[in-house]
């Protein structure tokens, strides 16, 4: 890390963390899919989608592991629970629910185009450049999402129940995408993450229930919530099995290679 | 309601081809042209051809199976990141030639609903468990190793559209197969668990892997026309014995034992226990590996669908076609179902 972000450091580890964490867990769920999708053409979709955002946790992870003289694979597989600062939607089940997958999809790729802008706009210029890439293959994802979200609602009147059964599980947890990382003010200050997570919401919403009023789906969304949750360690009770899983051969030999 | 749309897509050897058309067809075969699609073609090659693609397509979405399931505990990006894009690859091989068999006569949804029903099978070889991290790179080292060492000879057949998708998978398996070698290279280079836990991997996929080649050639009865045809261009024992050529050498030179079933005098298996193959032996004089043959016993049970994962992969296929019928039934207008598991 540049000398002169030193009294920074605590902060952007904090918001690099919970964009590479969001990323890494949305990533292993969606390759869920890898071999299993509905459609043969939608696998391989769901595969690329994964591969991307698991490619960005990886770029992130690179990034910290550099500044704070760590290491990537430590940082993804080897943490504590509560060191992880994902929200609580990207590790939710989809329960093979290709629904439920798809609004996941949808809400956090809206998100996570937005948080890139804002990070692509940093001062800091290696962390900008970074994002401004991340940012570019997210807009394939994020039109992928909105193309689905508004060919099935116009479908089958049973896909459309899907598909507003699949909104009436995600976005309750969409809130929980908006809680801020600890420190995230001042690196709003001093330009190393501009704008706000007030108008990043905004925007959001605005995304959102535009697609969602154009597949004649309904588009109340909820409101910010102050509550403590992903940002700061705190996880569904799923969340240690889930990691469990993910991190079974990694915690077997911790110094081998693989 | 129909099920399949297979059930007219028979071979069929009392059928007579006009002559003067079957002959202009052999002579191109021998010639090394290639057929396509909407060339004249006798009704067996169709079939024959057809069988051989669906059967291969079936394969790789069947073959992303134990794979994929090891996804979820990959122990590095760099792995998990590799093992998705090459699972991604094995389900874009089946998309490619299910293409290539529907131009062949039958529908793509007949052939996924024929997979699920038993109606037809995939490569004996995915029937096989992989309950360690050291299997998924023996499958993409020896198993994808023994895959490309078939197509590749499919490459060299005579229906266009097969052989250039075979040369586009042959490609992408040659990345696969550096992966499961820097893999396994890997694991025998690390510690002592991982170096056992690769014998006991490489043990569970070096017999299914001689069975990859399909049965001995004295017993395979559809060799022959095939060959003719150049369905088919190297026979079963042919490619079995490329494999252990180019597969012995590199298990021994990775520090890994090859081992057979236990024989009694006669050569009959009497136990399951395994034991060093020693006909495992360079001959200056062939200049081939010797080795002993699998148990065709167990080949045969398998393929007759009493291996040990048969139901659960078929089941787990026709779980996910089930799971996703709702979003064909809304962009495809796809109306057909699957009838009741047994």
């Amino acid at each position: 890390m540049p000398d002169e972000l030193g009294q920074h450091r605590a902060a952007l580890t904090e918001l690099l963390l919970s964009i590479a964490d969001d990323k890494l867990m949305l990533g292993h769920r969606n390759a869920d899919w890898t071999g299993l999708a509905p459609i043969l053409e939608e696998d391989i979709a769901f595969s690329a989608l994964a591969q991307d955002d698991i490619a960005h946790a990886g770029a992130l992870f690179d990034l910290l592991a550099d500044w704070n003289d760590d290491d990537a694979n430590r940082l993804a597989f080897g943490r504590q629970p509560d060191e992880y600062r994902c929200a609580a939607l990207v590790t939710l089940s989809d329960e093979f629910d290709w629904a439920v997958a798809l609004v996941r999809q949808f809400c956090c790729d809206h998100f996570d185009q937005l948080r890139l802008a804002r990070l692509a706009a940093s001062s800091l210029q290696p962390l900008a450049d970074l994002a401004a890439r991340m940012a570019r293959e997210e807009a394939l994802g994020v039109g992928h999402a909105d193309q689905w979200i508004v060919r099935l609602s116009g479908a089958t009147a049973e896909a459309r129940q899907r598909v507003e059964s699949a909104l009436r599980i995600v976005l309750p947890l969409t809130p929980g995408l908006f809680e801020e990382p600890a420190g995230v003010a001042e690196l709003e200050a001093c330009g190393l993450y501009p704008g706000s997570t007030d108008q990043m919401h905004g925007q959001w919403c605005e995304m959102v229930s535009n697609v969602l009023e154009h597949a004649g789906l309904p588009a109340t969304l909820p409101p910010r919530s102050g509550e403590a949750g992903g940002r700061r360690g705190r996880h569904p009770a799923e969340f240690p099995g889930l990691l469990d899983e993910m991190c079974e051969v990694y915690r077997s030999e911790p110094q081998a290679q693989w | 309601m129909s099920v399949s749309a297979g059930d007219n897509i028979k071979l069929d050897w009392e059928r007579q081809e006009d002559p003067q058309r079957l002959a202009a067809f052999e002579a191109r075969i021998d010639a090394g042209e290639l057929v396509e699609a909407d060339d004249w073609m006798p009704q067996n090659y169709r079939v024959g051809m057809l069988r051989m693609a669906e059967h291969h397509a079936n394969s790789e979405i069947v073959g992303a199976l134990p794979e994929g399931e090891w996804i979820t505990r990959a122990p590095s990006l760099k792995r998990k990141l590799a093992l998705i894009a090459k699972v991604q690859d094995e389900v874009g091989h089946g998309q490619m030639l299910y293409r290539v068999s529907q131009d062949l006569g039958k529908p793509r949804d007949a052939m996924l609903r024929d997979l699920c029903t038993g109606r037809t099978k995939y490569h004996n070889v995915f029937n096989y468990p992989a309950p360690t991290w050291a299997d998924v790179a023996m499958i993409q080292w020896l198993v994808d190793g023994a895959a490309i060492m078939n197509q590749k000879s499919l490459a060299d057949g005579s229906y266009g559209p097969y052989v250039r998708t075979m040369r586009r998978i042959n490609m992408e398996e040659a990345f696969h197969f550096k992966s499961g070698e820097d893999m396994v290279l890997t694991l025998m280079s690390g510690t002592p668990r991982q170096r056992r836990d690769t014998q006991a991997a490489f043990d569970r996929w070096w017999m299914p892997c001689l069975m990859f080649f399909g049965p001995p050639d004295k017993d395979s009865t559809k060799t022959s026309p095939f060959m003719t045809w150049r369905i088919k261009t190297l026979t079963n024992d042919t490619l079995r014995q490329r494999f252990v050529d180019r597969f012995a050498p590199a298990a021994i030179d990775l520090g890994l034992e090859i081992k057979t079933k236990q024989r009694d005098a006669s050569g009959a298996i009497v136990s399951d226990d395994l034991v060093p193959d020693e006909l495992i032996v360079h001959d200056e004089a062939s200049g081939h590996y010797g080795f002993t043959q699998p148990d065709w016993d167990e080949f045969n049970r398998v393929i007759r669908g009493n291996g040990p994962l048969n139901r659960e992969r078929v089941g787990l296929r026709r779980f996910s076609y089930e799971q996703g019928a709702w979003v064909r039934r809304a962009v495809l207008g796809q109306t057909c179902g699957l009838p009741l598991a047994n």
